[in-house]
């Protein structure tokens, strides 16, 4: 197991072949063990920095708090890009926060039930961010376009109904132009 | 049974009330008379949510000149000829003329037309009222569907001439509302009818229409709302010369406007989403590059869904 391991790393083993490899590192035992070693190893080799204690929490934390960065999706015309976006932006987070946990969990000695509870907390995230988006049903009122009085006059030549009000329906296009709304 | 019999009774007593009558159709071909050939010179307010302004309107039917002038807060004026609407805001020293370039293409409510309208509003007399001591007929326009507002009229028995108007939603309430408080048929001099301001150096804001083609720029507006269809194409300026692109879609009585306009040059921030301003329902969505502002006196879902249908492909 500990030779495929080193290859699931190095990316060499294929789709199928992966299957079992990562099934075995979804709990304690012998693959996760060697999965951190090597990790170790190739961040020594590599002399990459060591991430501060708490790391994968943060990640988590900053996560939720960015959930709502992604909700104002409110134009139907182009939805999909900006979905997959936030699941993919989501879950490399999340994939992030799963290495940097799986990596130095040795190294804090802090419980691994504990960051195990937080970690998976990324994926109902992307979820909360993408529900709100099929709720939106009536958008939420904007103020009148500047220059609205201008758009108003353009459209009141062509209404119809100047035919039965005469000049009248113009007094739209200039109503309040000088004097604010009363409350 | 009996009860399954009652309820055949009450559902053809409904179907037999919500029938456009053929007196109802008459008075407002009468309305519609009085419109174009009397002279007058009246008072009215104009009610929009919890504002009231009042207005002097005077109208010179054989020159077809009308005058408006709001006499609340500063004296803002417009003047309307056959082809040509001049508004004067004297606060801002600014006169907006809007000219139509396609005379012939005068989206006005026919007389042969009006029996159209019996397909999307069912047309039926009302009380018989008074207003601004005239004795009024009534006719009510109710919507068939919740596309569109529902009116009703309030005309003079002896002239015809429009009294008030009330237009309402699907729920009756009131989103807008003319009513004259004053008015004496006849007696219109010339000098009634010109503005009070000369405008000399006035900044002219010229809105003035051409035809075009939105569809040779790219752009596709399937407006399927049930009974609007496009009635007019054209390019004007609008504000500062911010040149617009603008389709209108009328179902015979209300418009709906989609004013399209580059997003390049605009000072102000663009807020997507539906407002209003009384009976007036206003859409904003940014696509390709350009602002889609669709203005129109319909229900806001309506509004929205004309909107909705406006896509852009780039010209092969």
């Amino acid at each position: 197991m500990k030779s495929k391991i080193s290859e699931l790393m190095d990316g060499e083993l294929g789709r199928d072949e992966a299957k079992g490899p990562l099934a075995a590192l979804g709990e304690e035992g012998e693959a996760r063990e060697a999965w951190r070693v090597y990790h170790l190893i190739s961040d020594s080799l590599r002399e990459t920095g060591v991430l501060s204690a708490g790391f994968a929490q943060r990640v988590a934390a900053r996560l939720a708090e960015e959930a709502t960065v992604m909700a104002p999706l409110r134009e139907e015309a182009r939805p999909m890009p900006r979905h997959w976006f936030a699941l993919s932006a989501a879950a490399s987070i999340a994939a992030v926060a799963l290495v940097g946990w799986l990596a130095f969990a040795p190294q804090q000695g802090a419980v691994p039930g504990a960051q195990l509870a937080q970690v998976p907390q990324a994926q109902p995230v992307a979820a909360q961010a993408i529900r709100p988006v099929a709720v939106v049903k009536e958008p939420a009122q904007v103020p009148p376009p500047a220059g609205a009085a201008d758009y108003l006059f353009a459209h009141q030549g062509y209404s119809p109904r100047n035919s039965l009000l005469g000049v009248a329906p113009y007094v739209r296009s200039v109503s309040g132009e000088s004097t604010p709304p009363k409350p | 049974m009996i009860r399954a019999l009652g309820i055949v009774l009450l559902a053809c007593a409904g179907v037999a009330q919500a029938q456009t009558t053929p007196d109802a159709l008459a008075l407002l071909r009468r309305i519609y008379e009085a419109t174009e050939k009397l002279s007058y010179n009246g008072t009215f307010v104009y009610q929009q949510g919890n504002r009231a302004e009042t207005s002097r309107i005077t109208r010179l039917a054989g020159r077809d000149v009308e005058r408006l002038e709001v006499l609340d807060g500063t004296p803002r004026e417009i003047i309307r000829t056959r082809d040509t609407v001049k508004c004067y805001l004297p606060e801002s020293r600014t006169v907006k003329i809007s000219r139509r370039g396609d005379r012939r293409a005068f989206p006005a409510l026919l007389p042969e037309r009006l029996s159209d309208l019996a397909r999307h509003y069912t047309i039926t007399r009302g009380e018989t009222v008074r207003i601004a001591g005239y004795d009024c007929e009534t006719v009510v326009l109710t919507p068939k569907d919740d596309l569109r507002y529902g009116y009703k009229l309030w005309a003079d028995t002896g002239s015809g001439m429009l009294l008030k108007a009330r237009a309402f939603d699907d729920k009756g309430a009131t989103v807008e509302q003319f009513t004259f408080t004053q008015l004496a048929i006849g007696g219109v001099t010339r000098d009634k009818v010109k503005s009070r301001h000369a405008a000399g150096g006035w900044r002219v804001e010229d809105a003035s229409d051409a035809p075009a083609s939105l569809a040779e720029a790219g752009w596709r507006v399937a407006a399927e709302l049930p009974g609007f269809r496009k009635v007019i194409e054209v390019t004007r300026k609008l504000g500062e010369s911010r040149p617009v692109s603008q389709v209108v879609y009328s179902d015979g009585l209300a418009a709906v406007s989609v004013f399209i306009e580059p997003l390049a040059g605009r000072a102000e921030p663009v807020h997507p989403g539906p407002s209003s301003l009384g009976a007036v329902n206003i859409y904003t969505r940014q696509i390709a590059d350009h602002v889609v502002t669709v203005v129109g006196e319909a229900p806001a879902a309506s509004v929205h869904r004309i909107a909705n249908t406006v896509e852009y492909r780039r010209p092969q």
